[in-house]
């Protein structure tokens, strides 16, 4: 094919099309921005305002030297390992209610692609035995992550009382509804070939599961579940403000009495923690793969 | 036994409600034969394949496997019968992270209980784990027992595969185009073992080629397949060159199933070099 | 077709690692007694929560619960308290989004002192102290920012400015400005240096090779992660309510102390419509713009 002849050849023109999207987005932000602004109460100005900067002042010089007397320490001892208690407790427990729903909630289980055509074709009845079940358990898990631990820490405390049982409960249920979504999404985005095989030699989807997709699945679903005990020693600091024990339990009760050179000790020793906690877990993800 | 293993009737698959992978295919295979099938790439091969392995369900038409009709099932009497069809695949089909023992134990899935299952993964018994070392010795890698999947080459992974067949025992044995993605060296040698193991214990083949040399060395029935329909079902001496290329027209031949940009056209029926795999 | 025994005598290859090692069992037992460990701290009364007695008492919390209420004054409010939780959470996004913008380039390494844009440097030692001091200095303030938990934020801020959703932005901001400043940082640091370097050999300088080779290539990811925090700060934005910055929070603490069941699952109910909806924007966003 001849070129074109420099007079005739169109340069490509930038893609014009038409889209609504730009400017539909541009207006809804800046929509959401002012209004945002406004509800918000923003003024920056309290910031420099004489009353903020003595309250800041106040605040800063409170801080130090911080509490490092041995008697402070030796009774925090106690809170310190409620934190940890309270996130392994927690996210064995999301594992707990967050499998088996992921099991349950993965489309490519329950009722789609290759593991269900022959089975589901041509009945109705067992087509909808499948989905109801993978329906439900996807709500559940929607529910159960949607509604922040907070709340749901609220309740059972309310239900079972204070301390750190009821902050185990809160992160299992509402972590394990996180576990079991990002557990779904991991096997749904499996290789299905390895699984079409093993259908192949007359393997129930149990069988396929244990032997197909699980070993396959293992170092990212350990990965995630590792980083959501990170989460969770992060989270269960903060229950504690409610009243569900541990370091931030501490942490609510100096401050209400303006101890703030103590407060700095806690964030010091939570700042401890977390780093252990993400080193830990950063090394058990390398192990794993 | 004088019933078919296989019998199609006008068996059509529709994917889709608008694209017709295999349409209106009528075929009897019977037991011990060796079948070769052959034709150009998206001609509706592996959607025949994934029909007799009773992996998807026909659109329309019936078909009987071992004389019984398949039409409504599904559950245990479904893994029944899909225990009695061996499949191998092109590639990816064991599971990389398994050591090749619980790959090749796999094909007893069909039989096992889920209890027996888990137990396997987690300490085989001693006759399973002879079994599996006897099936690697047929197949040539009898080393490898403990080795980790991943670890193989392509041509060792299909023997691990073979290997799974010999140990689910099917009456049948069905192939997909199991030597496209091996180095060509080693694909005779694969092909040659499937058909020899075939005879020597009486199993039916059915064998997906990309590669017509190998179809017409070793297959007394050649089915040309073309369009999702069968062009002419031969023994080789009666396939013309003129027949080949009609199966073929229009087509680059030798694009492999993943359409590589690479691949080099293959003249047909010669003796030049098989398509490289990518 | 494997239907003969082999001789007795064939000798099986041997599994890799047989027989039990120490560290194998170390791991497997360790975890097993952290669990035990933190099952007997935190006083997990399983058996409590399940027994016939628990399930009851649950059974009439929930059955408590039903039906929302549903009146149009606190439908209003509701409304009002969503708003401004969605507020906070808007603003608190991208208020972090700032400072995290602000500190991530001083935070990455191979863009204040080493990697391939410093290999052929011929500044001072004066000046290479000082490039690891800002480096130093900026990642010691985003992990100060993202340490302390945003809700003693909040109560910092609410001991500064007074009630309101306002300290919640700033708590939001600052906190969540120190979690995304770390990330995008790591985004910075994993970047591909060969563009880079081309970039440099053809002559340009250090400010032009952060426009032209750095700033594209991260923005995205940058965009993805704001996205993703967004989800998490709607969350966080109703946990700050508790400590007076914002409505809904604080709306919870109150219905579930005075008992207004019903009151409480319309909360709930408007909390998790947000979240979902916060949910799906991230996502669409994510997809559409990315």
């Amino acid at each position: 094919m001849p070129y074109p002849k420099p007079s005739e050849a169109a340069l490509p023109s930038s893609d014009h099309s038409r889209s609504l999207f730009p400017i539909l987005f541009g207006i809804c932000f800046a929509a959401a921005f002012v209004g945002s602004w406004q509800l918000a109460q923003i003024q920056p100005g309290l910031l420099f305002e004489a009353e903020g900067r003595r309250n800041m002042a106040r605040f800063i010089t409170g801080m130090f030297p911080p509490d490092l007397s041995l008697n402070f320490l030796r009774f925090l001892v106690v809170p310190f390992f409620e934190t940890i208690q309270i996130s392994v407790m927690g996210t064995v427990l999301a594992i707990a209610i967050g499998f088996p729903l992921s099991l349950l909630g993965t489309a490519s289980l329950a009722h789609a692609g290759i593991l269900n055509d022959l089975e589901i074709a041509g009945s109705p009845g067992r087509r909808l035995a499948r989905t109801l079940p993978y329906v439900l358990a996807r709500t559940v898990m929607s529910a159960f992550r949607c509604i922040p631990e907070f709340v749901w820490a609220f309740m059972f405390v309310r239900a079972v009382g204070l301390g750190p049982f009821p902050g185990v409960l809160a992160i299992g249920v509402s972590y394990g509804g996180m576990l079991g979504k990002v557990y779904s999404e991991i096997l749904e985005n499996l290789e299905t070939q390895p699984s079409e095989a093993l259908q192949a030699t007359g393997a129930s989807r149990w069988k396929i599961l244990i032997y197909g997709m699980l070993p396959q699945a293992l170092p990212q679903l350990v990965s995630y579940t590792l980083y959501r005990w990170e989460c969770a020693v992060r989270a269960s600091a903060i229950l504690g403000f409610i009243g569900a024990g541990g370091l931030g339990q501490q942490i609510e009760l100096s401050m209400r009495m303006f101890n703030f050179h103590e407060v700095v000790t806690l964030i010091l020793i939570l700042f401890l923690l977390v780093a252990a906690v993400d080193f830990l877990s950063a090394r058990a993800r390398k192990a794993i793969v | 036994m004088s019933e078919p293993v296989y019998r199609l009737e006008v068996l059509t698959k529709i994917f889709d409600g608008t694209l017709t992978a295999v349409n209106g295919v009528d075929l009897t295979v019977r037991p011990g034969e060796k079948v070769a099938v052959i034709g150009p790439s998206g001609a509706g091969k592996t959607t025949l394949f994934r029909l007799l392995n009773l992996t998807v369900r026909q659109t329309a038409g019936r078909l009987w496997i071992a004389g019984q009709e398949i039409g409504d099932l599904h559950g245990a009497r479904l893994r029944e019968m899909r225990r009695k069809i061996g499949t191998v695949y092109q590639q990816h089909n064991l599971v990389p992270r398994l050591r090749v023992t619980h790959n090749v134990l796999a094909g007893r899935l069909g039989t096992w209980s889920l209890p027996q299952a888990l137990r396997s993964l987690v300490r085989p018994r001693e006759e399973d784990l002879r079994a599996a070392h006897r099936a690697l010795s047929q197949v040539g890698i009898p080393e490898k027992l403990w080795a980790r999947t991943d670890e193989l080459s392509g041509g060792q992974q299909q023997r691990v595969a073979i290997a799974r067949v010999l140990l689910q025992n099917p009456e049948v044995i069905l192939a997909d185009e199991p030597v496209s993605s091996v180095d060509p060296t080693l694909a005779h040698g694969i092909v040659k073992l499937l058909v020899e193991l075939c005879s020597t214990f009486h199993k039916t083949l059915v064998m997906n080629l990309h590669s017509v040399d190998l179809a017409l060395a070793y297959f007394p029935r050649v089915i040309g397949f073309r369009d999702g329909q069968v062009a002419f079902d031969r023994s080789p001496d009666e396939i013309s060159d003129d027949l080949l290329t009609d199966l073929y027209a229009g087509r680059l031949t030798s694009v492999s199933a993943e359409d590589s940009p690479d691949a080099v056209p293959e003249t047909i029926r010669s003796g030049t070099p098989l398509l490289r795999p990518q | 077709m494997t239907g003969q025994t082999a001789p007795a005598t064939t000798i099986l290859p041997l599994p890799p690692r047989s027989g039990v090692r120490p560290a194998t069992l170390l791991v497997p037992a360790g975890i097993l007694a952290l669990i035990l460990w933190s099952w007997h701290g935190t006083r997990f009364d399983l058996i409590g929560l399940l027994s016939a007695d628990g399930r009851a008492q649950m059974l009439t919390y929930v059955q408590r619960l039903f039906p929302p209420d549903l009146s149009p004054d606190l439908l209003r409010k509701v409304a009002y308290w969503s708003l401004e939780t969605f507020a906070i959470s808007f603003m608190g996004t991208l208020l972090s989004v700032a400072v995290a913008l602000a500190l991530v380039f001083f935070a990455s390494r191979n863009l204040v002192f080493t990697g391939v844009l410093f290999e052929v440097d011929e500044a001072g030692r004066p000046i290479r102290i000082a490039r690891i001091g800002v480096y130093v200095v900026a990642r010691a303030l985003l992990n100060l920012l993202r340490t302390v938990p945003h809700i003693v934020w909040a109560l910092i801020f609410v001991f500064a400015v007074g009630l309101g959703p306002f300290p919640g932005v700033l708590a939001l901001g600052l906190h969540t400005g120190g979690v995304l400043g770390k990330l995008f940082a790591e985004v910075v640091e994993d970047i591909e240096t060969q563009p880079l370097e081309a970039l440099q050999a053809a002559g340009a300088s250090r400010l032009q090779i952060f426009f032209y080779g750095v700033l594209p290539r991260v923005l995205p990811q940058f965009l993805a992660y704001s996205l993703y925090r967004w989800e998490v700060n709607i969350r966080e934005a109703i946990i700050l309510g508790y400590v007076g910055a914002g409505g809904l929070g604080q709306q919870i603490q109150i219905a579930i102390s005075l008992f207004l069941e019903n009151k409480l699952l319309t909360l709930i109910l408007a909390i998790y419509l947000m979240v979902t909806m916060v949910d799906y924007s991230s996502a669409y966003l994510r997809r559409r713009l990315l």
